[in-house]
């Protein structure tokens, strides 16, 4: 499966360069200006602030992340555990989220301003509702015959959660958690390039404002390594957590 | 002369003739042969079963006949010509899973090979309409597949293969999935619906009592590689008393040649 | 009481609570206006803000269409041939799950501010969930449907137009759910980005203006739109899926 895949990469850098000398240096930048482009700016030289930013940006992320996987468990846990309660406002979310959420943001940024409340408040309202998604569906998927078979030996309301309800879902959980931290950071991302002061979004486009496009490609560049490890991360993390079932 | 046939005259005039087919298949644990040095004959309007353990290839055989799957070595001849591929005016297949198209209702998946061969709306809703009463599903008609019993939707695929109006109609294991009484009772209606229709089947079937109670003629196949082990002819008239003394000296005679098949298709 | 009325009854209190709130002094009138000046502001917003919705919807559709015709044709064929499918599915992922806003500034350098980087980012944003959906949709279509087409005759192109088409019909659909709120989604943030004229804009500057709740009436406005269409897309969806 490697060679393939190597292929079409190298296939396509080989097309970008070969498509990007033909064209305006000041649009188009070939692969052999990025990478010195890459290295001035992992040296500090293009942006020295980089660190601030790449720092600002993973905080947001975080705070963001934390807040959606707590008020998503409950809030999933409740509507999925009390199916009455679920059936009323569980479609009221789904309405909600039929809307493109970057509707939302103009008025996000009106009440938390240019700074990280904003994003991060952004980050949760996208990362939010695939954790409630995955919580309710896999509350759904357990087994009833399981349930019963741990009443009849005994086991009370909590020990039924903690030994039959969690581990039945913990499949459909963790990918829960996953497509919340993919959305909690292109939320984050997509706030900082609308509007911000600060951080990785802001400093993209800066860069592209000024033109300076080599940088603004070797930024992209870095950002998507940033965001592709995290989530790569967050795949090492589902792998671990299944083993353990 | 391949088995089956009486005398060489008869491998003249059958309608199917299989002569030393063999299959084999690529799996991920290397080759497999299903299927070697198969020969038989199968003459007009008979209803041939043939039985066998399981992986004993008689699927694949069916197959083959059908114009599936090629054999690799041998030479399979519908009334004397070969069949490079399937031939619905031919030879028409029902398998084990009743195969609908769940958009499609009733009606229309009777009708889908002659929608395929491009016959009009009109006339082949027409012919599809004509087989629901002898299907027993004239309510039915424009009923999904979701909507109808196991033993409805095996009928669908049967009346799908008869409205071709082939002169083979090929089944493999059709009944498999169906409980033991609804078995019976298709294997009635079955019956009813071939000597009426006249035709040559080509049945698969892994039970006994099945090939007792509805063919003309069982031929037994050996545990994998399938071969030919026995012919046994059964001249009995419709409808059968599984009960019958003559049936048990049949069944006898038959389970003696699987008996031992399918204790050596259980060994790992 | 049955559900609906529920939801409705909640709403409802949700409002008289936020009301009291914001007549209370509770909240900031400058930053959470009051339901009852929504409402009025949504009577003076409507002027400017229906055209620009218009003109967003309009070329949502555009980019919708777009990333139909090209999730579906693409997803068939990534969908049809296993080796492809398997070689391209980690990039695939990796691009629908990673920020397309990073490539915006470029688009809007080389199209400049317009219908067309409108267009073009909307089509991205659309075409993935529906390639996705498709290819999944084809990979799912089971094996002995197109065994029973075979053995009855079924040429190669009948067999996508009798067996294939019509089973992926429900994985079609459930990508062009998702394809709509994309697509709408894309357009949206390049107005908001690049100031091209519509909805998004519109927003942004009602925001940047500190107009709370022509602001808030706008985005209820968009909201209202876009829960509609979705809603009828379900309900469209259930009309052509009456046989699961």
């Amino acid at each position: 499966m490697l060679a393939p895949r190597a292929a079409i990469g190298l296939g396509v850098v080989l097309a970008w360069e070969v498509a990007a000398r033909a064209g305006d240096p000041l649009l188009y930048v070939p692969p052999s200006r990025v990478l010195p482009a890459l290295a001035r700016l992992l040296a500090l030289r293009s942006f020295p602030s980089l660190p601030e930013h790449l720092g600002l940006t993973l905080r947001e992320i975080l705070v963001a992340y934390v807040l959606a996987v707590g008020v998503g468990l409950a809030v999933g846990f409740v509507l999925g555990l009390w199916p009455e309660l679920g059936r009323i406002y569980a479609p009221l979310l789904g309405a909600l989220y039929a809307v493109p959420s970057v509707v939302w943001y103009p008025s996000l940024m009106l009440l938390f301003g240019l700074d990280a409340a904003s994003k991060i408040a952004f980050g949760f309202l996208l990362g939010v509702y695939p954790i409630v998604v995955a919580v309710l569906a896999g509350v759904r998927q357990v087994s009833r015959e399981l349930v019963t078979m741990a009443r009849a030996f005994g086991a009370g309301r909590a020990r039924v959660f903690t030994k039959v309800v969690l581990p039945s879902m913990l499949a459909t959980l963790t990918g829960g958690l996953r497509a919340g931290l993919a959305l909690t950071v292109v939320g984050v991302i997509v706030g900082e390039v609308l509007g911000s002061k600060a951080g990785l979004g802001y400093l993209i486009n800066y860069a592209y404002g000024l033109l300076r496009t080599a940088d603004y490609v070797a930024l992209v560049l870095l950002t998507l390594g940033i965001v592709l490890a995290i989530d790569g991360a967050a795949v090492l993390a589902e792998r671990r957590a299944r083993r353990w079932t | 002369m391949p088995p089956g046939a009486r005398t060489g005259a008869d491998v003249a005039e059958a309608h199917i003739v299989v002569e030393g087919v063999t299959k084999r298949f690529e799996t991920s644990s290397g080759p497999v042969l299903a299927v070697k040095d198969v020969s038989l004959a199968v003459a007009r309007r008979e209803f041939c079963t043939i039985i066998g353990p399981s992986g004993c290839g008689k699927s694949t055989l069916l197959a083959m006949i059908g114009g599936l799957v090629p054999p690799d070595a041998g030479t399979i001849l519908i009334d004397g010509r070969p069949q490079p591929g399937p031939d619905p005016r031919r030879v028409a297949l029902v398998f084990q899973d009743p195969g609908l198209l769940p958009w499609r209702t009733a009606l229309d998946n009777i009708a889908f090979g002659l929608e395929l061969r491009g016959v009009p709306r009109p006339d082949r809703r027409r012919i599809a309409g004509d087989l629901l009463g002898p299907l027993g599903l004239r309510e039915f008609a424009e009923r999904y597949p979701r909507e109808l019993s196991g033993g409805m939707r095996q009928r669908v695929a049967i009346g799908r293969a008869l409205a071709l109006d082939s002169e083979i109609v090929l089944m493999d294991e059709p009944f498999g999935a169906l409980d033991e009484q609804t078995r019976l009772l298709m294997g009635e209606w079955l019956l009813s619906v071939w000597t009426r229709a006249r035709k040559t089947v080509v049945f698969v079937t892994h039970s006994l009592q099945e090939a007792l109670f509805l063919s003309t003629r069982v031929v037994a196949l050996t545990a994998r590689p399938g071969r030919v082990k026995s012919v046994l002819d059964l001249p009995l008239p419709y409808p059968r008393d599984l009960e019958s003394a003559e049936l048990a000296s049949f069944r006898a005679k038959l389970w003696g040649e699987i008996r031992e098949e399918s204790l050596k298709a259980m060994e790992p | 009481m049955k559900p609906r009325a529920l939801q409705a009854v909640s709403v409802g209190v949700a409002l008289l609570v936020w009301e009291g709130a914001a007549r209370a002094g509770l909240v900031d009138p400058l930053f959470v206006p009051a339901p009852t000046a929504v409402a009025i502001a949504l009577r003076r917003v409507l002027g400017e803000a229906l055209p620009a919705l218009g003109r967003t919807l309009l070329t949502a559709l555009v980019a919708y269409a777009l990333a139909v015709c090209l999730g579906v044709g693409l997803g068939l064929i990534i969908g049809a041939r296993r080796y492809l499918g398997e070689v391209l599915s980690p990039f695939l992922i990796a691009a629908y799950g990673v920020p397309k806003i990073l490539v915006l500034p470029w688009i809007i350098l080389i199209l400049g501010t317009g219908a067309a980087p409108a267009v073009l980012y909307g089509t991205l944003h659309g075409f993935f969930p529906v390639l996705l959906l498709v290819i999944g949709g084809v990979r799912d279509v089971d094996r002995s449907w197109l065994t029973v087409a075979r053995a009855f005759g079924a040429r190669p192109w009948q067999l996508y137009s009798r067996v294939i088409l019509p089973a992926i019909v429900p994985a079609v659909l459930a990508g062009m759910r998702l394809g709509i709120v994309f697509a709408l989604l894309g357009v949206l943030v390049v107005e908001m980005f690049a100031g091209v004229r519509g909805m998004g804009a519109e927003l942004a500057a009602r925001a940047n203006a500190f107009q709370a709740p022509e602001l808030f009436a706008a985005t209820l406005l968009v909201s209202t739109v876009s829960i509609a269409i979705v809603l009828a897309l379900d309900a469209l969806g259930d009309r052509l899926s009456r046989w699961r």
